[in-house]
């Protein structure tokens, strides 16, 4: 540090400190996720990309981080999606259209939506998965022509859990979108399948040269378990990308509690290719998936394993 | 770089007329605890202790409060949503080799990529540093990583001598701190002091790697140690007491505290500790180091693996206050180098 101080001090920009942004609409999707769409009250643009995210704040309760969950495309206002999981994200659900909040972002290392063009792209989404995957899928159906097929599986708990039911519609009845919709619990209207996300993956051809794959699915070990379908249908490690989750707290790299081996999720990530999650072992989701034999116990790290 | 002496009369003169300036901050001694040493302002240059053993806390805080809130806010108004300003500059006193090293450290994470404004203007204030030589004692293993000399971003060094202290003027702002202080040449005596000085210093660190960082740091990668990890998580607490003493651990947390009113608060970034049980646990209860031996061996890997990869050197510094403070008898050494002889058997056997 050979600046002199004072110039320093000068320059420097306050990190963590969020701009205001307002509430212009807030819709509940379902009984747990509510989607806010805001404004950032300087005027200006998120500018994010697809992957990335936000620290949102309700001051006096306190931040949490959170996909944006709009096209990047739109500029003028962007949107969240949320779940209700505790404090922060609790209090969120209350919010009413001209409300504000704070808003720190965007962070993180998105999706290589250029290495994508040409690509067929295949999206996997379990449950709260789905609103950071959107930004892509509406990427590429708003540049339909530029890609390849745009295949979409998602599954949720339930039909009354499902997000965007408009949208899914519109997947569902689209010419150039493969949609494959599943649930683990079907309610008596429900005529669609039954199960987990790597049922209908398991049936799915693809072309593993030419598929690139990004997957957000829920907890580590459903993760495994992708892995190991996209794995046997011969996908190459360097065309699937994870969008993982840790705890986050700064979400620039300084505050430690989003670290994976040497690696911040909050920096790194969010997403990650699955090649270069290889070898570390605190990367819980691409462990190989857990075997009948192992009793889906974990595999004792150490050697070989990071 | 240039090198005098001052007396030990003219140095107590310079050190009264820095506090009278402004703001000091320096090591005293615990007048409930003799024998034990902190950091806080100095009123007088009386209290300034040069030959301490080891704070409890680093000085780090002095920058890195354990806890500052940083932000204002009302959750009505977003206008009134401000940064909070900061007390004025100050100067920090007798700070060892080990402890410069630390400093050096935090800059550099802290600076890196995206930088942490919020610790780089407290740093700033900080207008000068002035650093001291010191005896280690049985916890202390600078010579392993290297910080024994470390002077860091001091604008002066002291080393004891005879007749008071052989000065290193480090940088212009160290020339501009001595003033009019009475600078005689070093003598032969006082080279001899001082070669002496540094000789006893190094012979008096005991505790030792048994190999060197380099070849730890491999030793950590390639992994194969549960064993090891699962002895210590066995004896350890998982208190955390190891990182809020650490002069180069810079994890923290931020919360909200709002006020009586029930409208205005202040949000705070307070010291963490990635062995605390909650550090990695996420919203639906998956926690990403729920076990203790996965956060024994983080401490380490961390340390020794992550960030001295990242940066190029380990990132601890040697002072021992984690050993010092760990009411487990779990000492930094002594399971490093339980690790090294374990990797150093399975590597035999195979
Ligand atoms: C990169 C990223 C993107 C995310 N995107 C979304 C999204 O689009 N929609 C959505 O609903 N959820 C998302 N989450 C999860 C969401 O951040 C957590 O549910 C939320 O932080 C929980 O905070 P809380 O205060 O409501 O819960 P509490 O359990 O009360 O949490 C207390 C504190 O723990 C921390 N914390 C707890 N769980 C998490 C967690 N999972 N991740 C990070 N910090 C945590 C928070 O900092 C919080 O202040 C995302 C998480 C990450 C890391
Ligand atoms: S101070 Fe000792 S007991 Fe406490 S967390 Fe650190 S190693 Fe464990
Ligand atoms: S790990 Fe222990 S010895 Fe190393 S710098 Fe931190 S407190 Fe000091
Ligand atoms: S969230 Fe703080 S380091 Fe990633």
């Amino acid at each position: 540090m050979s600046e002199d101080p004072q110039i320093r001090a000068s320059k420097i920009v306050e990190t963590y400190q969020p701009v205001a942004a307002h509430i212009v609409q807030a819709t509940k999707l379902t009984d747990t996720e509510i989607l806010l769409e805001l404004r950032l009250g300087n005027g200006q643009s998120l500018g994010h990309g697809a992957g990335q995210f936000v620290q949102i704040s309700m001051f006096g309760v306190g931040e949490a981080p959170i996909s944006v969950c709009s096209s990047p495309t739109q500029t003028e206002t962007f949107e969240l999606c949320v779940r209700a999981a505790g404090n922060v994200t609790k209090a969120l659900h209350r919010l009413e259209a001209g409300d504000w909040v704070g808003i720190r972002g965007p962070y993180g290392h998105g999706f290589p939506v250029e290495e994508m063009v040409g690509k067929d792209i295949l999206i996997i989404a379990g449950g709260i998965g789905l609103p950071p995957l959107r930004p892509l899928i509406n990427l590429v159906l708003e540049n339909r022509e530029q890609y390849g097929r745009l295949i979409i599986v998602y599954g949720a708990r339930s039909p009354q859990d499902l997000l965007f039911t408009d949208e899914l519609n519109l997947w569902a009845t689209c010419d150039d979108v493969e949609f494959h919709l599943i649930v683990e619990e079907p309610d008596d209207k429900w005529q669609g399948p039954v199960g987990v996300v790597t049922v209908p993956l398991r049936k799915i051809d693809i072309e593993p040269a030419k598929t690139l794959v990004a997957a957000a699915v829920g907890p580590p070990v459903m993760y495994r378990f992708v892995a190991f379908e996209l794995l046997q249908k011969g996908l190459p490690e360097d065309n699937i990308y994870f969008s993982l989750e840790r705890r986050m707290k700064c979400g620039v790299g300084k505050c430690g509690h989003c670290q994976l081996n040497n690696l911040y999720v909050c920096v790194d990530g969010p997403i990650f290719c699955y090649s270069d999650l290889q070898g570390l072992e605190e990367a819980v989701e691409a462990w190989a998936p857990p075997t009948a034999e192992a009793g889906g116990k974990r595999r004792e790290p150490g050697k070989g394993h990071g | 770089m240039s090198i005098c002496v001052v007396e030990h009369d003219e140095l107590h003169a310079l050190v009264q007329r820095l506090i009278q300036q402004g703001p000091a901050m320096g090591p005293r001694e615990r007048q409930q605890q003799p024998g034990f040493y902190y950091f806080d302002w100095l009123n007088s240059a009386d209290e300034l202790v040069l030959d301490y053993v080891t704070t409890t806390l680093p000085p780090k805080k002095a920058f890195f409060p354990p806890r500052e809130p940083f932000l204002e806010f009302s959750r009505t108004d977003p206008a009134k949503v401000r940064s909070m300003t900061d007390e004025g500059p100050f100067v920090l006193l007798g700070v060892h080799p080990c402890d410069l090293a630390a400093i050096e450290q935090l800059d550099i994470a802290y600076s890196d990529n995206i930088a942490d404004g919020r610790y780089l203007a407290n740093r700033a204030r900080t207008t000068a540093i002035i650093g001291v030589d010191c005896w280690p004692d049985e916890y202390c293993l600078c010579t392993s990583v290297g910080t024994e000399q470390a002077r860091g971003s001091a604008d002066l060094f002291l080393t004891p001598i005879q007749r008071g202290y052989l000065v290193e003027v480090r940088t212009p702002r160290g020339q501009e701190l001595l003033g009019d202080s009475a600078q005689l040449p070093a003598t032969d005596q006082d080279e001899a002091d001082t070669a002496q000085f540094r000789r006893e210093k190094q012979r008096r660190v005991t505790a030792k790697f048994a190999t060197g960082v380099e070849q730890f740091a491999d030793i950590l990668a390639a992994g194969g140690l549960t064993e090891v990890w699962q002895e210590v998580a066995d004896r350890c607490y998982s208190c955390g007491s190891c990182s809020l003493v650490c002069p180069t651990c810079f994890c923290f947390d931020i919360n909200d505290d709002i006020n009586l009113d029930l409208t205005t608060g202040a949000r705070i970034r307070t010291w963490d500790s990635c062995q605390l049980p909650d550090f990695a646990l996420v919203a639906g209860g998956h926690n990403f180091r729920g076990e203790r031996w996965e956060r024994v061996r983080h401490r380490w890997h961390r340390k020794f693996l992550y960030l001295y990869t990242q940066y190029g050197r380990p990132f601890c510094t040697g002072c021992g206050r984690c050993s010092r403070a760990c009411t487990a008898d779990i000492n930094l050494v002594e399971v490093s180098n339980d690790l090294i002889a374990y990797a150093q058997r399975e590597t035999q056997n195979v």
